[in-house]
């Protein structure tokens, strides 16, 4: 355990990246806390810490091309679930004081919270499902175009490429953040139209689908909205005071880390999966003093920063392989429009190569999206679970 | 470059039929794009599906010749154009006999829940004390009504009822469409539209249904009673969607696809049901991880009982590998119901066991917290079929050695061959009695505090003997205790009421040695007849308000008051009034007769305050 170098400031606050216990341990002991004082969880805790700022300099320190990929998020999740575990542990060793005053309460707060990110979990799992129907479309490009394994290799005639521009146009809607349908539409109308149908019937085309596609997209009432959800899971989690972690033993501390973890990866999911209302302002506000808090709020900063890029601006998700989704596929439409029959090999080696850069993105998305709704689903799990078990302790 | 001439007839059936196919595109020419072929005729609809079958015909024959790539790439793009043409068609087809199913129709008399009379008529406690009750959740809950077990007394076989969807000849049309897209490989692109137009049919018939989008969030806002309002709809809902919407979903999907793939029909029945089943679901996922409480217990029993009701339909109608996880999320909620129920009920012990109110209720009668607790233990009985198995532990008391005296304990040797749910209604008993002698303490007055027991757990013996399922359940051993233990109190009351009254009458220390002529002392009778009748009025006054619901009871211990009373002064006054009568004032010292008090037992317990008066013009 080491030493803290208490100078007498003023603020218990000033150490606590050091340890839990803001004052020395002979004073601790001398302070006749109700519960006996005794460091003996002290090591736990601060493995905790430790671990959770462990497994965030991890998810920090890859390059920008892996941040919010596929992969990354399922490692992200596997983060949570791994703290929210060591959590759980802590308090099942800490039972007793756990039901005491004021911890009962930090508890109580810190399941609010998580209850209220079962809302988010549900509609994470919605925007799954969401980019899931995007790739069936895809598969549909590569059909016509000869990415997917079946056809054999056949030119490429005008038929295929009509079919892949349909199912592009109609991906491309699908795409569409709901506030920018409207401008959107017309835009794609131009770049999609000039190979394609009159204006008016891609417009009712166009229309029919949007209609589709958007009444059948949330399964939650129009009013829900990530945003706000984002901001109630984020309501008053506030650092503890000195006399908090004094009258809890210092497990204030991991009650608010975990409340802190929660809402980051929480964040992080609404950025990077499509779901109504995917405002990202929520305040974020953790003491450096916590060894894990400075690679969360890079990873924020990060984030932010990605959702900001002209090109971002506008995206449904900030997932990777949307972004590569949209991009070839924006790409191969542009060279579709732009093909003469019969295609010369030059144009049919880059059609080639695009549809390839397609099938990867596509591929990628196969093997990891029901992967990852699985995970979303143990998240949603586990958070039932533990509040059950912390309300039937009582 | 020029096509070789090909006098063939397959070439002239290939060119009719391209000129067929062309003579569609939508993209060429408004008057395709108005009409839709299989609205318009019959025999033209006949005619384009012969043409797309020569044509597809073709693309297989054709050879693989540098001349017929070029026609390869023609047919080809013949074919997309077909295709094209005959998604259209599809989801016109589809659109036109894709509106909302009438629901009213569906739903079934005689499958749907009846609820039998309320066994427990609301009590109406109209002795409220002033409690604190806004902090006590147990006693701020009254029983609004006591709808008995619907579905628990009711095993439901399938619900299942395959409807017509759609005229069989616009599932024939759909089918040979379907043939030719599949054929040709564009089974993804049939396959969305499907699921896409029958969703949102789907997505009509559920608000019909009145199956609305709720969140986790909104369910926790909400007032328990418009939850319950919303449970009993959902059980209503969710019978017609799983036996009905579902099941004939997929019949649907059968009849159009299952003859050219059994995975087709599967995946377009995915496509189209699985968002809504997954959106039908959450109302009770979200309800089974809701904040318990005491008064929850029974609407998620009936939620419990409905889903499980259900589960047999689920597994049939969700019976391949891709619907795994609807069948998995079924019975996930199942056991999350059974945990709420069997949380709530321990949830329900501690609370009884906390409550906390300590303002005594007056006149020692019964406390809305017992009224409460015997009712609640009442309709537990009700539904004894779903919970005898679903509570499967013992309750966790007390030990006898603990030491803990915030918790009774609990014996349950003597109790040897009672389910678990049972030995939970006899713990509730035992913790209800604890929190009742806990509360009896804040009387001042030791007669009212045996009065309040007596009076309690005599409620709860006529509760028991009230109910045969509660009663087998507790059992007649432990009921002879209870009303061992009321009776006890009864004779608890009368020792610190009527000792000191009695002991005015008493022989002793009224004779005085010495002198023959009285051997009575007349000052200690005057004394003693000042004290009795000071004592009586006291006792009298204050008893009167005090109050025993049950009649007989009343009765009883009224009888047993006057057993002892009467006598006893009728004795007294025989003895010594020629000793008062002689001295002076005798009122003022044999103030009562005894009809005078016979009358005035009668007034005990009545629960109104009676005034001295009243006693005094008796007498006169």
């Amino acid at each position: 355990m080491p030493s803290t170098d208490y100078q007498g400031s003023s603020s218990p606050l000033t150490n606590l990246g050091r340890s839990f216990l803001p004052l020395r341990r002979d004073q601790v002991h001398s302070m006749e806390s109700p519960i006996g004082g005794s460091p003996s969880n002290e090591a736990e805790l601060e493995s905790f810490q430790r671990q959770v700022a462990d497994r965030f300099h991890d998810l920090a320190s890859v390059p920008s091309d892996e941040l919010l990929s596929l992969p990354w998020v399922r490692k992200l999740i596997d983060a949570f679930l791994c703290c929210q575990e060591e959590f759980r542990v802590i308090l099942f060793n800490n039972r007793t004081p756990v039901k005491k005053p004021p911890m009962d309460r930090l508890i109580a707060d810190y399941n609010e919270r998580a209850v209220k990110a079962l809302d988010v979990c549900n509609a994470i799992r919605d925007g799954i499902e969401q980019i899931r129907q995007w790739q069936k479309l895809i598969e549909i490009v590569l059909c016509a175009l000869g990415g997917d394994n079946n056809s054999y290799q056949r030119s490429l005639g005008e038929g295929q490429f009509r079919r892949a521009r349909k199912a592009l146009v109609d991906l491309a809607i699908a795409m569409l953040d709901e506030k920018d349908s409207g401008q959107a539409l017309a835009h794609r109308n131009r770049s999609f139209g000039r190979h394609n149908n009159s204006s008016s019937h891609s417009k009712d085309h166009h229309h029919r689908s949007l209609g589709h596609f958007r009444s059948l997209s949330w399964s939650v009432s129009r009013s829900w909205s990530a945003a706000r959800q984002l901001q109630a899971i984020g309501n008053n989690l506030a650092v503890p005071r000195g006399n908090e972690v004094l009258a809890t033993n210092g497990l204030a501390m991991p009650v608010y880390t975990m409340g802190s973890v929660l809402l980051f990866v929480m964040w992080a999911l609404v950025a990077a999966i499509p779901c109504q209302d995917r405002g990202l302002q929520v305040h974020f506000n953790f003491p450096r003093q916590f060894p894990w808090a400075a690679p969360i709020i890079s990873l924020h900063e990060r984030i932010l920063e990605e959702s900001k890029k002209r090109d971002r601006k506008n995206a449904c998700g900030l997932l990777r392989e949307i972004y590569q989704m949209e991009k070839c596929s924006r790409l191969l439409g542009e060279l579709a429009d732009s093909v003469q029959f019969p295609l010369n090999e030059e144009k049919e080696k880059e059609v080639k190569q695009r549809v390839n850069e397609l099938k990867q993105v596509s591929d990628a998305m196969k093997e990891d999206l029901e992967p990852l709704e699985k995970q979303v689903r143990e998240v949603f799990h586990r958070i039932v679970r533990n509040r059950t078990e912390g309300l039937d302790s009582l | 470059m020029e096509l070789p001439e090909n006098p063939n007839k397959d070439n002239n059936g290939y060119e009719s039929a391209e000129k067929i196919i062309l003579r569609w595109d939508s993209t060429a020419s408004e008057d395709a794009r108005e009409k839709m072929i299989f609205e318009t005729d019959r025999h033209e609809a006949d005619l384009y599906l012969q043409a797309v079958d020569e044509i597809q015909r073709s693309l297989s024959n054709a050879s693989i010749s540098a001349a017929a790539a070029y026609d390869q790439s023609k047919v080809n793009s013949t074919i997309q154009i077909a295709m094209a043409r005959l998604e259209d068609e599809f989801r016109n087809i589809l659109m036109t006999h894709s509106s909302a199913l009438e629901t009213d129709s569906l739903f079934d008399p005689s499958s749907s829940s009846f609820s039998s009379s309320s066994h427990h008529e609301l009590e109406e406690d109209d002795t409220v004390s002033n409690e604190d009750s806004s902090h006590n959740g147990l006693l701020h809950f009254q029983f609004q009504h006591c709808e008995s077990s619907d579905s628990s007394t009711y095993r439901s076989t399938s619900s299942i009822r395959e409807v017509d969807l759609m005229p069989a000849e616009a599932i024939s049309d759909l089918q040979a469409i379907a043939t030719r897209m599949i054929s040709s490989g564009y089974l993804r692109e049939c396959i969305q539209m499907y699921g896409s137009v029958r969703k949102s049919a789907m997505d009509s018939s559920f608000s019909k249904l009145g199956i609305e989008k709720l969140s986790i969030g909104d369910i926790q806002r909400l007032e328990w009673e418009a939850l319950e309002s919303k449970i009993r709809r959902w059980i209503r809902a969710a019978k017609v969607c799983v036996g009905i919407l579902f099941a004939s979903e997929k019949k649907l999907c059968e009849l159009i696809f299952e003859c050219i793939g059994t995975d087709i029909d599967d995946a377009c029945f995915m496509e189209t049901v699985k968002g809504p089943a997954i959106q039908l679901f959450s109302f009770a996922e979200a309800i089974s991880i809701s904040r318990r409480s005491p008064e929850k217990l029974f609407k998620i029993l009936d939620l419990h009982d409905a889903l499980m009701d259900l589960l047999p339909d689920i597994e049939a109608v969700f019976d391949s590998k891709s619907s795994d996880s609807i069948r998995v999320q079924a019975a996930e909620i199942l056991s999350r119901l059974a945990e709420a129920a069997r949380g709530i009920l321990s949830e329900f012990e501690s609370a009884i066991l906390r409550e906390p109110s300590r303002v005594p209720v007056p006149g020692g009668t019964i406390h809305p917290l017992t009224r409460y607790v015997m009712n609640y233990i009442s309709l537990i009985s009700d539904y004894k079929q779903t919970l005898i198995e679903l509570i499967m532990s013992k309750p966790s008391t007390g030990s006898r050695y603990s030491g803990d005296q915030s918790i009774p304990d609990m014996e349950f040797a003597e109790l040897e061959g009672k389910t678990p749910l049972a030995l939970h209604l006899i713990w509730i008993i035992v913790v209800l009695q604890f929190n009742l002698e806990g509360k009896s303490k804040h009387y001042r007055d030791a007669s009212l505090a045996h009065l309040f027991i007596m009076n309690n757990v005599h409620y709860i013996v006529q509760k028991v003997k009230g109910s045969p399922e509660l009663r087998e359940m507790i059992g007649d051993d432990y009921l002879r205790k209870l009303t061992g233990k009321f009776r006890q109190a009864a004779t608890s009351y009368q020792r610190a009421t009527w000792v000191s009254v009695l002991y005015c009458l008493r022989d002793e220390g009224l004779h005085v040695s010495g002198s023959f002529s009285s051997g009575v002392s007349k000052s200690a009778l005057r004394e003693r007849f000042k004290t009795f009748n000071a004592m009586f009025e006291e006792v009298h006054r204050t008893q009167a308000t005090w109050l025993i619901p049950d009649t007989q009871l009343r009765e009883e211990l009224r009888i047993s008051i006057s057993e002892k009373l009467i006598p006893a002064y009728r004795s007294f006054l025989g003895r010594f009034r020629s000793h008062i009568e002689s001295g002076k004032h005798p009122e003022n010292y044999i103030k009562y007769s005894v009809e005078d008090l016979e009358t005035a037992v009668l007034d005990f317990f009545e629960g109104y305050p009676v005034s001295h008066q009243q006693l005094r013009k008796r007498s006169q």
